[in-house]
């Protein structure tokens, strides 16, 4: 055991410290800033030319409209030829030129393109309430009548928010999860693959050998690589967690998360339950498969290539699940909640939809340990010989052949 | 003691073992000798379980086992370290591996690093040492644990004289210490040095197996070293004589068919005066090597 943690820390230690595992790590994080600081210094340089200059003979209008709305307006500017000047340097989108006669408001917006949406409905708004204001005060009604006049019919939609809810967050859910599986899978296994096939043909290997048995030596491996993916995975979780508190800090967003705050909470009560358990498992199943394709390859150049079969099996699994979503009663999609290599996608599924009891996952997490023990103990058995010879026999000949000489 | 017996190994229709038995004792070195193909490394693997075989090797009395790695140096044939580690660290943990305390190990790399004549600090990286000097950090590697049971595959080769003695100092102190060790060396001059006794193989099969004098000594003491101002072609009509080598001016090595011509030929040549040197030996481990694997080619 103390062997098997020896090599665990060396692999671990070896991978975490190189140059790759640094930039896959920080890959996202520099793109997510790049994207941020791309966007902010273009919002920036692009803000002064999109606001709009408000301009208007009537005090009183120009500030009732401002004071409805300042966003993206530009205050300063109050003259047309101001305005225009301003416009000329591409620094205003337009100006919005307000004026009212005894009878009615008028707004004329003169820019080099249409008004945005937003800035239209809002100057809409603000003009019928002005000009319903007036007629009411040139009509001389009561309070009463003015009260009748404001009356509007009423339009409203009932939605059962907690089931649309739930709907929501069983498929985002689902999406992370076989999206994280998946993306790991593609990720470590030809990194495992690598690392295995590295040692392949290496007479360093007849000195661990000599040291230590094959099975502790390929257990110690996998272990390594495992600690790489969780640290990893623990990277982003604290990145992820860091996202969260900056973006409940930041005044535009706060609301939004505000907002969707139960769609939040259901979505990690469905990622943070035995689905982790699933997808740590399924991990472990093709990382596994994967260095026993990387102990195979005859040569260490050959690793990539070793980790196809892997990868393409990842990939089945991951895509077989598309057609099934919304069919969750296939008998399919009930056999391969129960098949090693699958169930890491089909189970999780089944389980976000509440299409299954704890003893049916219990039955196929048990199917899954097993798979993953028996696995790891036929190829910790194989593993000397095929370290240590460097034959051209195939994957398919190599599997058959370790077979014959188990039996 | 390490007892091997009647061990066979086959590869496909080669045999690559044919019944090997043999002995190392505690405190004794074995040479293990024979061209390339031989069988040595097959030895080896056999002994280490990298591979099955028919037959039975024993460690101290039992089958070795996981539980005897901690006992056991192996350097192989072909040099191999982790590239990018640097000295310590690959000490470190190969040591550690073999169930030492990196605390333990660490103070006494310098020391081994002097004793071994490394070019290189503790912090150097192994790719950047030249091959002779990785090769003695793989010797370092073998033996900072100080083994029990030490097998090494040509550690000699690539080695020059100098560092070749420093590794012979190596090997004598470890046998020294009670260490039962079995190398191959393609270098009959080392294997005459070091070896209490010697094995050799052809094509899989023991051709030779004793000690140094007792192998020699079954050739019969058919080299005969003179030193006479007598011509190689006079020299050659003395009776038992097949051919004459002449080593230097008036120096000649006289086969002999025949090892009891020796007084014979003594009388004759000295006609009862003083002679520089007259010396009856057994062919040497060169010689025998070469006459063993020449019977095979014939």
């Amino acid at each position: 055991m103390r062997k098997t943690w020896i090599v665990t820390l060396e692999t671990y230690l070896r991978q975490i410290k190189s140059w790759s595992f640094l930039f896959m790590v920080l890959g996202p994080f520099l793109m997510i800033g790049l994207t941020v600081g791309i966007s902010y210094v273009s919002a920036n340089s692009a803000s002064s030319s999109k606001q709009v200059a408000v301009i208007s003979t009537s005090q009183p209008l120009r500030q009732a409209y401002l004071k409805q709305q300042t966003d993206n307006l530009n205050t300063k500017i109050t003259t047309v030829s101001a305005a225009k000047a301003a416009m000329k340097k591409n620094h205003l989108a337009g100006y919005l030129q307000l004026n009212e006669t005894t009878q009615q408001v008028r707004a004329d917006y003169h820019g080099s393109s249409r008004m945005t949406s937003g800035l239209k409905a809002q100057t809409q708004n603000f003009l019928s309430q002005y000009q319903q204001a007036r007629n009411y005060q040139q009509a001389k009604l009561t309070t009463h009548q003015q009260r009748l006049m404001a009356r509007t019919p009423v339009l409203q939609q009932h939605i059962a928010k907690k089931a649309g809810t739930a709907n929501l967050a069983k498929t985002i859910s689902f999406w992370i999860l076989v999206t994280m599986i998946y993306i790991i899978l593609i990720t470590y296994a030809s990194i495992a693959a690598q690392e295995i096939a590295s040692d392949k043909g290496t007479k360093i290997m007849e000195i661990i050998f000599s040291s230590t048995t094959a099975t502790s030596y390929f257990v110690g491996k996998i272990g390594g690589i495992l600690l790489v993916i969780l640290t990893q995975i623990v990277i982003y979780l604290v990145g992820g967690w860091a996202a969260f508190q900056i973006a409940l800090n930041n005044a535009s967003l706060k609301p939004l998360i505000t907002q969707n705050q139960s769609l939040i909470d259901a979505v990690l009560h469905n990622l943070l339950n035995i689905n982790l358990v699933y997808l740590f498992l399924g991990v472990i199943i093709y990382t596994i498969l994967a260095a026993y394709s990387g102990a195979v390859v005859a040569k260490a150049e050959d690793a990539s290539k070793a980790a196809q079969p892997v990868v393409m099996l990842g990939m089945f699994g991951f895509f077989a699940t598309f057609p099934f979503q919304n069919n969750l009663d296939a008998l399919l999609v009930k056999v391969l909640s129960y098949v090693p290599f699958f169930s890491s996608y089909f189970m999780p599924m089944r389980i976000i939809n509440g299409t299954v009891n704890g003893w049916e996952q219990a039955i196929s997490l048990a199917i899954l340990l097993a798979a993953i023990a028996l696995f790891a103990s036929y190829i910790g058995s194989q593993y000397q010989r095929l370290i240590l010879q460097t034959d051209n026999r195939s994957f398919w000949q190599h599997l058959i052949h370790g077979w014959r000489r188990q039996k | 003691m390490l007892s091997i017996q009647h061990i066979s190994k086959q590869f496909g229709p080669v045999k690559a073992l044919n019944d090997v038995s043999f002995e190392v004792p505690n405190g004794q070195i074995l040479g293990l000798i024979g061209q390339n193909g031989a069988g040595k490394s097959t030895t080896f693997h056999s002994i280490l379980n990298f591979i099955a075989y028919d037959g039975t090797i024993s460690w101290q009395g039992h089958a070795l086992s996981p539980a005897d790695f901690d006992t056991i140096g192996y350097l192989p044939e072909e040099r191999s370290l982790m590239t990018k580690l640097t000295i310590e660290q690959q000490i470190i943990y190969l040591a550690r591996l073999k169930n030492q305390s990196a605390k333990v190990i660490r103070p006494q790399i310098d020391d081994w690093l002097e004793r071994f004549a490394v070019k290189g600090t503790r912090k150097s990286r192994i790719n950047d040492l030249s091959k002779g000097n990785q090769q003695k950090v793989q010797l370092i590697c073998t033996l900072i644990h100080h083994p029990k049971l030490l097998i090494l595959d040509e550690p000699f080769s690539g080695l020059d004289p100098v560092n070749a003695d420093l590794l012979k100092q190596a090997i004598l102190r470890a046998r020294d210490d009670g260490a039962a060790i079995i190398f191959s060396s393609h270098d009959m001059e080392n294997v005459s040095a070091l070896c209490d006794q010697l094995v050799m193989l052809r094509k899989g099969e023991m051709v030779l197996h004793g000690t140094l004098n007792d192998v020699r000594n079954q050739f019969g003491k058919t080299e005969l070293y003179v030193t006479t101002d007598w011509s190689a072609t006079r020299l050659a009509t003395l009776p038992a004589v097949n051919h004459v080598d002449v080593r230097q001016p008036g120096q000649y090595l006289l086969h002999l068919t025949d090892p009891a011509a020796g007084p014979t030929i003594f009388a004759e040549l000295t006609q009862g005066h003083y002679i520089e040197e007259f010396s009856q030996q057994p062919p040497t481990l060169d010689e025998i090597f070469r006459l063993k694997v020449g019977e095979d080619h014939a």
